[in-house]
């Protein structure tokens, strides 16, 4: 069945802000304001309270520049950016890059040693080779996956702190920030809010990434629905989202369909073929980077091994919808309750 | 780096330097890991563009960025996040000069009518300098800049990053070649669509963080957008204006503003050419564009890449024979497809994938190249007093809403 699922997560959020009017004579004379932008190959929204429309649309421009600003350095789609220089030259030498962009591309390695390769920043070429096979109707013959593999492989990107410098092992290597970029992107535009002393806003990434600051007047945070994805009409579980985030990984309309079997568009890197058995995940976080990455990765290892991830984690919790209908939901330190799953 | 041991190099290697990341390779890859090696930079202004320009002079090898100032304390961490360390900071300039006696370059990204001050101490001080644009406030500012700068021995680069970028050498190159024919007029623009203003976390900051507002530190539009598009005409025409007529005003944001929200300037040069510029901060219909205009086609630049278009041919190689059989019919009615606008795509200028790169970048690469070689940078104090200039007098007639004729007062530098 196909499953809207991401609309009505907007759909919810809208009818929110719809729904929230400051209390006359309340502490805060804040009003709530809204801009979206293109930007990062999706949408970003950005609800705030501010005084004034005027101050308002300052914030707004700060926030979104912080975007383009880390959109301009990691973008791959962008052939002047700070990524696609690393990767048009770190297979030849040594590159030097700033400390911003290095502390990134650390965590990202970090993340993948302690997922055991399941998120992995160079995963790009083979997501692109399943797209290209996904056209073509076929499936990739074991030649096509192993050549696309060998241009695979976070334990081929060499970091040296001393130098600050980035290097590839192997030729063909590419980065590919998408899967951390965003979430890292939303996490520097809070923070430029923050010391221009917001404290009530929730900023999005197309419907897959959320970072909440504070929450909205009177209310315990910004609402976020998890729908049903088999029932969009139907919420699965609501998050009051504060000073944290929220991402979710799987879409259910982007599932394909090869020799009659299903496959996800979550490459799971260790194996290089789409990741099955699981439907959507998502999770709550500390920022929006640990969640898109940790969203990603869950999804890609199932629930028992996601189980034992989230546990190292204590401020992440987790819900997983599995790709069997008589499987429960499996939740992950959720602390939200859930609705009773229908079989 | 010791300082002075390099300047020995230049005159073996005195013309312009070359750039593109090819050019490039030696900046961008030496590492002796020697401390002796390391380029140490200081900044005068560490707001947004300082803070980016830092971010770029961190991606190079053996550069560090030594010491920081600025007025505004808050600064001072943000800076501190960027460079990762514990960099030295002041809230004096001329302090830092003074005490950090291991730097050999410093980047000038204070507000505009600081430039003098800042860029002839450093250069005073025997440092080489990435300055902002634009270069200075007032002519005689641009001049004791030039003066300070040929005086130093050091290298100036100004911060008109175009003059790197590689579609806008790409296309330069190909007008200089005759591919538009003879160009006549360059139509620049800078529009956008916000009130151009920071948040201000208190009232009292009001001038120090919007300074961009205030006629006492800033050029306003003219300078803070046009100073570009007027170094790209200058670059066109291979000259500098005679004369500009200018108008502006506040028209979208009474706010207590002092810089026009809208700007318009018109410069003659002397061979001719007319530069049209246009910046306006309520619309952003025609974002950034600099359309270059010859008798034989045309030249699209953005901030992003470049497109070539040509005239049609107008002269008819042969006479249709029905013509004669058949005859003209007449009607009152006039035909517009002459006068459409072009509505295509043009001819994209297509840089290679290995020589593209961000004009940041490469200005900032560039410079660090000319510091460690000796070479004189692209952009030098020259290209920038050129660009400064225009700007000064640009915002006399725009504010006068009248014509000035650059010899009345350009006459002590010449």
């Amino acid at each position: 069945m196909p499953a809207p699922s991401i609309r009505y997560l907007v759909l919810s959020i809208t009818l929110l802000i719809g729904g929230i009017v400051p209390s006359r004579g309340h502490a805060s004379p804040d009003s709530l304001y809204h801009e979206t932008r293109s930007s990062m190959g999706t949408t970003v929204a950005i609800y705030l309270y501010a005084s004034t429309r005027a101050r308002a649309a300052e914030l707004f421009e700060v926030a979104f520049q912080e975007i383009d600003r880390v959109e301009e350095a990691l973008s791959t789609y962008r052939p002047t950016s700070e990524i696609s220089r690393i990767n048009g030259t770190a297979a030849r030498e040594p590159v030097v890059t700033d400390p911003e962009v290095f502390g990134l591309l650390e965590r990202a390695l970090d993340y993948s040693r302690l997922t055991g390769g399941a998120f992995d920043i160079t995963v790009g070429t083979l997501v692109r080779s399943w797209g290209f096979f996904r056209n073509d109707g076929h499936y990739p013959s074991p030649d096509e996956l192993a050549t696309a593999r060998a241009k695979v492989g976070w334990r081929q990107v060499a970091l040296d702190r001393a130098t600050r410098t980035v290097r590839f092992l192997t030729p063909g290597i590419e980065l590919e920030l998408g899967g951390i970029g965003k979430g890292f992107a939303l996490d520097r535009a809070a923070l430029i809010l923050r010391r221009h002393g917001v404290t009530a806003a929730l900023l999005g990434a197309g419907q897959s990434s959320y970072y909440a600051i504070g929450a909205p007047p009177d209310a315990e945070g910004w609402r976020v629905v998890i729908p049903d994805p088999r029932d969009p009409d139907r919420a699965l579980s609501t998050v009051w989202l504060r000073d944290r985030s929220l991402s979710t990984s799987g879409n259910a309309q982007k599932f394909f369909e090869l020799d009659g079997r299903r496959y996800s568009h979550i490459i799971d890197p260790r194996t290089g073929e789409p990741a099955t058995g699981t439907l959507r995940v998502t999770v709550t976080a500390r920022t929006a980077e640990q969640g898109d990455v940790l969203s990603t990765a869950l999804f890609v290892l199932g629930p028992e091994r996601a189980a034992r991830l989230v546990e190292q984690y204590p401020e992440v919790a987790a819900l997983l919808v599995t790709d069997h209908d008589h499987r429960d939901p499996v939740a992950l330190a959720w602390a939200e309750p859930l609705a009773p799953w229908r079989r | 780096m010791k300082r002075r041991t390099f300047v020995a190099a230049s005159a073996a290697a005195a013309g312009s330097s070359l750039i593109g990341i090819d050019a490039l390779a030696e900046t961008l890859t030496t590492r002796s890991g020697a401390p002796s090696d390391e380029l140490n930079v200081g900044v005068i202004g560490v707001g947004s563009r300082g803070q980016y320009l830092m971010q770029l002079f961190l991606r190079l090898p053996d550069v560090r960025i030594a010491a920081l100032c600025d007025v505004y304390e808050p600064r001072f961490a943000e800076g501190r996040e960027i460079t990762g360390e514990e960099t030295a900071v002041y809230r004096d300039y001329r302090r830092m000069l003074d005490a950090e006696r291991e730097l050999d370059a410093v980047i000038v990204a204070s507000p505009l009518s600081f430039h003098r001050e800042h860029m002839v101490g450093a250069l005073e001080h025997g440092l080489h300098v990435y300055g902002e644009k634009a270069m200075g406030h007032t002519v005689a500012d641009c001049n004791a800049i030039v003066r300070a700068a040929q005086e130093s021995g050091g290298q100036f680069q100004t911060g008109l990053q175009y003059r790197y970028a590689p579609w806008y050498r790409e296309a330069i190159e190909r007008i200089r070649g005759g591919e538009i024919g003879r160009v006549t007029h360059v139509y620049g623009y800078w529009h956008r669509n916000y009130n151009w203003r920071r948040p201000v976390p208190d009232p009292s900051l009001e001038r120090l963080i919007n300074w961009r507002l205030y006629k006492e530190y800033s050029g306003g539009l003219l300078a803070e957008l046009g100073s570009h598009q007027i170094d790209i005409a200058n670059w066109i025409f291979q000259e500098i204006p005679t004369s500009v007529i200018g108008t502006g005003a506040i028209t979208f944001y009474h706010d207590g503003r002092e810089t026009f929200d809208n700007v318009q300037a018109v410069f003659t040069y002397p061979s001719g050419g007319t530069h049209v510029f246009s910046s306006i901060i309520g619309n952003h219909n025609v974002g950034y564009q600099v359309n270059v205009y010859g008798t034989g086609g045309s030249v699209k630049l953005t901030l992003e890449d470049g497109a070539f278009y040509y005239e049609p041919a107008r002269a008819n190689s042969a006479v249709p024979q029905a013509l004669i059989e058949r005859g003209v019919h007449t009607s009152a009615t006039l035909s517009t497809s002459g006068d459409m606008p072009y509505r295509g795509p043009g001819l994209p200028i297509v840089i290679p994938e290995h020589e593209a790169g961000n004009p940041n970048f490469l200005a900032v690469a560039s410079f660090v190249q000319s510091v460690r070689s000796g070479t004189r940078p692209v952009a030098d104090e020259q290209v920038g007093w050129n660009s400064a200039v225009a700007v000064a007098l640009g915002n006399e007639a725009i504010r006068g809403a009248r014509y000035v004729e650059f010899a009345d007062h350009l006459g002590s530098k010449e």
